[in-house]
């Protein structure tokens, strides 16, 4: 073996250790990626959901009643709404008409479409049909794994169910019940009349004689 | 008079003639390789303080992806979601796995749970999750097939050059609206049969920004 051819090996077995320690493209690591030019990656501002070390709790005590876990997002200060926020159509937002009771309706800024109806269906199967399953039985997936539910979800087709007023369930979504907690922060105002309208059609379907 | 170089060092014009060449395309395939985002970012896998699995929650049991990112349709950031939404189900199942611990403490104490961050772009790029909903590219495009990670890792480098392949041609990549979070829909396969210039449902032609400022505002 000459020298260069030597040379030529040498470097070259190099070269496939260092690839060998480096690894391919998307190999996978724990490591956070390595940027060695940061150049303005990280500016003095905050991303939704960020973390904000000003607000960490040694500072809690001082907090007043403000937010101190250390969210960048701060929580407005109880008993303020911001501006536009707050929910005073009680017909909208409530469900309930001027005799304060849950009425059997769309409130009447929804019309009933079935473009409401398949918007609805959509958003029953992301977000109800886990626990209540797709026709409303309350044998969904999730309550059938993992040793089972402390508690069944509500058969929508109940009887006791059928009876109640459209409104009851935008009420359910909004406040839950019993042990469903509440999804009021999952699903804007429009999209909970949508699911109760999308109930009631699965009711509507199972039941033999009176269609709606 | 002997020789003052020794024989060998003949040879060093042509060794380095060879290897000097050799060297520098090493140097050079070795950095278009690995300082590539497609090395550095993509497969970024950090460990998360909750053990939660995507592929049980998304993939097993199904759940659609805006069960949990609630967000992502309505608004540029795809929230992660709030213990509150784990204890939907978390209150009724698992009440007592030790996994959950975190979860079931920062339900009672509002103290957050730490996710550690996987996607994150740098503070002077703009990104915004609506359009490209609305636009119908679904999440695997860009995530890659979640449903089967049981820890979320980075499957595209989200580099530039990858934001501008898409823009640059983005039929192939578009789907029915309906069909975004479904992970099963394969654009290679599905996508033959759907030509979104013939979709009723839409009622305008895609236009990606290519221009810098689409994206550095
Ligand atoms: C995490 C599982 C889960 C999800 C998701 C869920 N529910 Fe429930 N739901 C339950 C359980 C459990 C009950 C029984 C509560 C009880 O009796 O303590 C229930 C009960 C109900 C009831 C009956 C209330 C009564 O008077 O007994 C209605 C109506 C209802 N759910 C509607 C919905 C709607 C609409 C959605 C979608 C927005 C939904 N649920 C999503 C678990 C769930
Ligand atoms: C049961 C709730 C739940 C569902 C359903 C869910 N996710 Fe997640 N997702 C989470 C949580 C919690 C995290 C943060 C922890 C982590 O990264 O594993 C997360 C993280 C992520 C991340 C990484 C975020 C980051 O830090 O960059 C992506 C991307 C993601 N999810 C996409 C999806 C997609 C796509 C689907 C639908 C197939 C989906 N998720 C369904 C709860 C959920
Ligand atoms: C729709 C209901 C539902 C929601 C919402 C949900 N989970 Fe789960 N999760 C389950 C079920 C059911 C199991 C048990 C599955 C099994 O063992 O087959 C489970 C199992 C788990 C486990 C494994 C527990 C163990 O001891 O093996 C973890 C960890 C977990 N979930 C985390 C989360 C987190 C974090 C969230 C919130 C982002 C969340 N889950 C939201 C239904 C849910
Ligand atoms: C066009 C590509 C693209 C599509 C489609 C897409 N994402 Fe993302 N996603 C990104 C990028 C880029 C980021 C990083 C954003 C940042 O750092 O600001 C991200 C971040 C996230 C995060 C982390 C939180 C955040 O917003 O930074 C979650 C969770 C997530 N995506 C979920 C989803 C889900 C669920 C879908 C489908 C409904 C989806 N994404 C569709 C590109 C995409
Ligand atoms: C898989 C395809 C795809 C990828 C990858 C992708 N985009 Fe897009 N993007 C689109 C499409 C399609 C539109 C056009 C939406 C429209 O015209 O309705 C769009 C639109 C946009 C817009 C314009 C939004 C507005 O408000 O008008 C921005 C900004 C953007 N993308 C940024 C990014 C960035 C940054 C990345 C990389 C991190 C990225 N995109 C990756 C497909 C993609
Ligand atoms: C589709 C969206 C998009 C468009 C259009 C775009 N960029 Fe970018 N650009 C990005 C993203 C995303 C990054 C961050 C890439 C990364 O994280 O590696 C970036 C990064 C950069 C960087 C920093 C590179 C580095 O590694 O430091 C420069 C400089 C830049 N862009 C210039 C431009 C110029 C000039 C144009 C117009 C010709 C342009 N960009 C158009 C999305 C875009």
């Amino acid at each position: 073996m000459s020298r260069s051819t030597a040379t030529t090996f040498l470097v070259l077995s190099l070269a496939g250790c260092v690839a060998g320690v480096a690894g391919c493209q998307g190999n996978r690591s724990e490591e956070p990626p390595v940027h060695l030019i940061q150049n303005m990656d990280f500016q003095s501002r905050y991303d939704a959901q960020e973390e904000n070390p000003f607000f960490q709790p040694v500072d809690c005590a001082n907090a007043l009643n403000h937010d101190c876990k250390g969210r960048a997002a701060r929580a407005p200060v109880p008993g303020t709404v911001a501006v536009g926020f707050l929910k005073d159509d009680d017909e909208l937002h409530r469900g309930r008409g001027a005799d304060g009771r849950l009425f059997d309706r769309l409130p009447s800024s929804i019309p009933l479409t079935p473009a409401l109806l398949d918007r609805g269906q959509q958003r029953y199967n992301i977000y109800c049909q886990p626990c209540h399953d797709e026709s409303g039985g309350g044998k969904g997936i999730a309550t059938l794994r993992g040793g089972g539910f402390k508690v069944q979800p509500a058969n929508l087709q109940d009887p006791r169910l059928r009876a109640m007023p459209l409104a009851y369930f935008y009420d359910v979504i909004v406040n839950g019940k019993g042990t469903m907690l509440s999804y009021a922060a999952q699903i804007p105002v429009k999209d909970r009349w949508a699911i109760a309208a999308w109930v009631r059609t699965l009711q509507a379907a199972r039941t033999p004689s009176e269609g709606k | 008079m002997p020789a003052i170089f020794p024989r060998w060092t003949n040879k060093i014009p042509l060794a380095i003639g060879v290897l000097a060449p050799l060297a520098l395309a090493g140097a050079v395939g070795g950095i278009w390789y690995y300082f590539s985002p497609k090395f550095t970012d993509a497969g970024y896998r950090p460990r998360q303080p909750v053990p939660f699995s995507h592929k049980l929650h998304a993939g097993d049991m199904g759940m659609d992806c805006r069960y949990c990112h609630n967000t992502v349709e309505r608004a540029a950031h795809a929230a992660i979601p709030p213990a509150q939404t784990c204890m939907n189900c978390h209150s009724l199942v698992k009440t007592e796995s030790p996994k959950l611990k975190l979860v079931r403490d920062s339900y009672t104490t509002d103290e957050p749970i730490p996710w550690v961050r996987v996607h994150q772009l740098p503070d002077y790029a703009f990104f915004d999750h609506r359009p490209h909903l609305a636009a119908g590219v679904g999440c695997s495009s860009c995530h890659g097939r979640i449903d089967q990670m049981t820890i979320v890792e980075m499957d595209q480098p989200l580099s530039m050059g990858w934001c501008l392949d898409c823009h640059r041609d983005p039929e192939p990549s578009l789907r029915p609206r309906d069909q975004i979070t479904n992970m099963l829909w394969d654009p290679a396969v599905d996508g033959k049969n759907y030509d979104a210039a013939k979709d009723p449902s839409r009622t305008r032609q895609v236009n990606p920004p290519e221009h810098c400022s689409g994206c550095h505002r």
